[in-house]
């Protein structure tokens, strides 16, 4: 492997142009420098948005905005598109959890790149939502932390993308999220999940969520953002430490190091038993929650099944 | 050359230029959970580094 050589470099110089380069890329090899870079980010994620028709005229796209790397390159990349598409419009929606030390930071991160882009930006809070902030809820049960916040997270968006009056819910999920829910699903044994699509997973708020950076590694986001000076130098979320998530996406970071493709391979593995498995079988069919009357899949829907078991 | 860590700490080191690469490698950090800059500008891992050059290592959050 090159880069475990001492001196060998020859990192030489961009594959189109000859400029000095910014990244390595993999499949296929090659370097590229902050123009070609910046170019094939948005063109493979305009390819992925025309390939699987993910916008169509006059969509309101509510875009999934915290602030953090990935949503920040995706509201960059949409705005930049929004003027090739016919009537679709875009809104901004930040999702307050209340995690001190952390989420104050990224809000200010995120009202700063909105009003620099010129888009419409709404903020809505879990205190507005069910009446506390996550550190108030999750006190003495910080390991579910990453499950309770997405379920609430999840709601919250779809009310305030509702509310918008959106027609589509982009979030910033990346080719590595993507890869880690692939293994995390199956070290679950989660079958249901491992092969629900994003169709499927629009059941729960009828607005179907799309993923236009799915194609898109972590690594070439943070480049395609550090390169124009819109990188956000934000701290992590402090309850990912006690996530399994964590472990999962150090374990892909090494294997994708040493075997380039294992991401892909995997995704490509998921997209295989998607295909030869009825997934009418294994997903239940719609109900509604007899708490609230939201699409659900049981008695109660994830929110009022979490309120309950928090006493709320 | 100056190396600027994640947190902040740094560490300066003599001889003979060497590729990012190779320092990542010897401090045990995996390249694509990193994006490193020399002098300012985003380099790949397989650019060559010595003299006054200031590298500065940046952990990619997860998530946003
Ligand atoms: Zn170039
Ligand atoms: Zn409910």
């Amino acid at each position: 492997m090159g880069s475990c050589n001492p001196v060998t470099g020859g990192a030489g110089r961009c594959t189109i142009c000859g400029a000095p380069p910014v990244i390595r890329m993999r499949e296929p090899d090659r370097h590229l420098c902050a123009a070609h870079l910046i170019e094939d980010v948005e063109g493979r994620a305009l390819r992925t948005i025309s390939e699987r028709e993910l916008v169509k005229p006059h969509d309101r796209i509510a875009v999934a905005f915290s602030g953090g790397k990935d949503s920040t390159a995706l509201l960059v990349i949409l705005s930049r598109l929004l003027p090739s598409w016919d009537g679709v419009s875009l809104v901004a929606i930040t999702v307050d959890e209340g995690i001190a030390g952390y989420r104050d930071d990224t809000i200010r991160a995120a009202e700063g790149v909105t009003k620099k882009l010129g888009i419409e930006h709404v903020c809505v809070s879990f205190a507005d939502l069910i009446g506390e902030n996550l550190d108030t809820l999750l006190a003495g049960r910080e390991t579910q932390a990453c499950s309770v916040c997405g379920i609430l997270r999840r709601k919250a968006l779809s009310v305030a993308a509702h509310q918008a009056g959106a027609t589509k819910i982009a979030t910033g999920h990346n080719l590595d999220d993507e890869a880690q829910s692939v293994l995390m699903n199956t070290l679950r044994g989660d079958l249901p999940r491992l092969v629900r699509t994003s169709d499927a997973d629009s059941l729960d708020c009828f607005i179907p969520r799309i993923k236009p950076l799915a194609d898109i590694a972590e690594k070439e986001i943070a480049a395609y953002l550090f390169v124009q000076d819109l990188f956000p130098f934000l701290p992590e979320c402090p309850y990912t430490r006690y996530a399994l998530r964590r472990e999962v996406r150090s374990m892909l970071s090494s294997l994708e190091q040493k075997h380039p493709g294992t991401m892909r391979n995997l995704i490509r593995s998921k997209r295989a038993i998607e295909k030869q498995v009825d997934r009418r079988e294994i997903s239940e069919s719609l109900r509604r929650c007899r708490q609230c009357g939201d699409p659900c899949s049981g008695e109660l829907c994830q929110v009022c099944m979490l309120r309950k078991s928090l006493g709320k | 050359m100056k190396i600027i860590f994640p947190d902040s700490t740094t560490e300066t080191i003599e001889g003979e230029p060497v590729s990012v690469g190779w320092i990542l490698h010897l401090r045990g950090i995996n390249p694509s959970e990193v994006i490193v800059s020399r002098n300012g500008k985003l380099v790949p891992e397989d650019v060559v580094a010595g003299g006054d050059d200031e590298i500065r290592i940046i952990r990619i959050a997860h998530g946003g």
